[in-house]
């Protein structure tokens, strides 16, 4: 398991092209804030309608705002992607290390898990067909609002966390 | 510069810096990073429904998420002069740090004048006027400027600049290649509801 992680997570020519170019680290870096401002600003809002801020909004049409949180959360996986696949070129040190000692990282990664599982039970509980019928002014369901909630929660936790990632353990050492 | 570096060695700065608690430096940038998600994200998805996006969606109603949007921008403004205070030799004599200010006030201004023209102005239940859209496009495009010097000021001036360059190549390819593809889509489906009136007349007669 540890060999495999080992040979998939260093991307060599990953790490060559962010050698060959100082502009691409950067670049990526661009990329996973705009990502992150497209996820929180439609994902967040369609949180907050169904929390019942902007109450005035029937719930339906906030839904077609949400293909650029998705365009932004890959925005933001794909230049992640990029940090972990090319980090050898930053810092010299192979991800794997990272990974099973920074406990930030750690985290980050099973907050965005535990969204996707949110966004799958806010579909499994027919909670998705049932707010779209949540007209202007009128509330969410309870268990709409409890999910909304833990969205929130989750993608603001990621952002804090993955802040803290380079305050963490980042192998330097060994 | 000497009355900067007593800014570093003020107490505040020296513990935000060197404290080994996460609860300093990086907390505060965390909660930087929160100002930017509340402000520039629903400044943005007010934005892309003025420009035409989720055409469906009430515009007044959005209205009620500018005092978030504030709280974002003043989290940014108390954390930012925080973060300035930690290196301020460094920041304040950056070009690219005031080229982040100025894109900031440019946004903000044109956000004001958004939400003035959308929400304060006539005809309450008409769509977006082309000032308007002018607007949350200038809005869009200030956000992007002052997310790309912000991230930038932790590299040499070249650097930026390159980075800069890169942006705009990949945000110009990212605009292009959405909009064909969108009206490729819609090219599509259009075609489809042809055929399909077409055959329900055949079926009709």
């Amino acid at each position: 398991m540890e060999a495999f992680l080992r040979y998939i997570l260093r991307w060599p020519s990953l790490e060559h092209f962010i050698q060959a170019y100082a502009w691409v680290w950067p670049l990526a870096e661009v990329m996973h804030f705009v990502g992150l401002a497209l996820l929180i600003g439609t994902v967040g809002l369609f949180d907050l309608r169904l929390l019942g801020v902007g109450k005035g909004l029937a719930v339906a049409p906030v839904r077609r705002l949400l293909p650029w949180g998705v365009f932004g959360f890959v925005l933001s996986v794909v230049s992640g992607s990029l940090f972990v696949g090319g980090l050898w070129a930053n810092i010299a040190v192979h991800p794997y290390d990272v990974l099973i000692v920074n406990g930030y990282l750690q985290t980050k990664l099973i907050f965005i898990g535990l969204a996707g599982l949110n966004l799958l039970a806010f579909y499994l509980t027919g909670m998705s067909r049932a707010v779209d019928a949540v007209g202007p002014g009128e509330d969410a369901p309870p268990l709409a609002k409890a999910i909304a909630g833990v969205s929130l929660f989750l993608w603001f936790g990621v952002i804090y966390v993955g802040r803290l990632i380079v305050w963490g353990n980042l192998a330097l050492g060994g | 510069m000497e009355f900067l570096a007593l800014i570093e060695q003020s107490s505040l700065a020296v513990w935000l810096r060197e404290s080994p608690t996460v609860f300093a430096y990086a907390t505060v940038l965390a909660v930087h990073t929160f100002g930017l998600a509340l402000v520039v994200g629903l400044s943005t998805a007010v934005a892309l429904r003025a420009l035409g996006f989720a055409p469906g969606m009430a515009l007044l109603p959005l209205g009620s998420l500018f005092p978030l949007m504030w709280v974002g921008f003043w989290l940014n403004a108390f954390t930012g002069v925080l973060l300035v205070t930690i290196d301020a030799r460094l920041f304040l004599t950056m070009p690219t740090f005031y080229l982040k200010l100025l894109a900031i006030a440019l946004a903000i201004t044109s956000l004001r004048w958004l939400q003035t023209e959308v929400f304060e102005g006539r005809a309450p239940n008409g769509g977006v006027s082309a000032k308007g859209k002018r607007l949350a496009g200038a809005t869009l495009l200030f956000w992007l400027v002052a997310i790309t010097a912000g991230r930038v000021t932790a590299y040499d001036a070249y650097i930026g600049w390159e980075t800069a360059a890169a942006v705009l190549v990949l945000g110009t390819l990212l605009l292009v290649g959405g909009h064909v593809g969108a009206r490729m889509l819609r090219g599509s489906t259009r075609l489809e509801r042809r055929t399909m009136s077409a055959s329900r007349a055949a079926a009709d007669m």
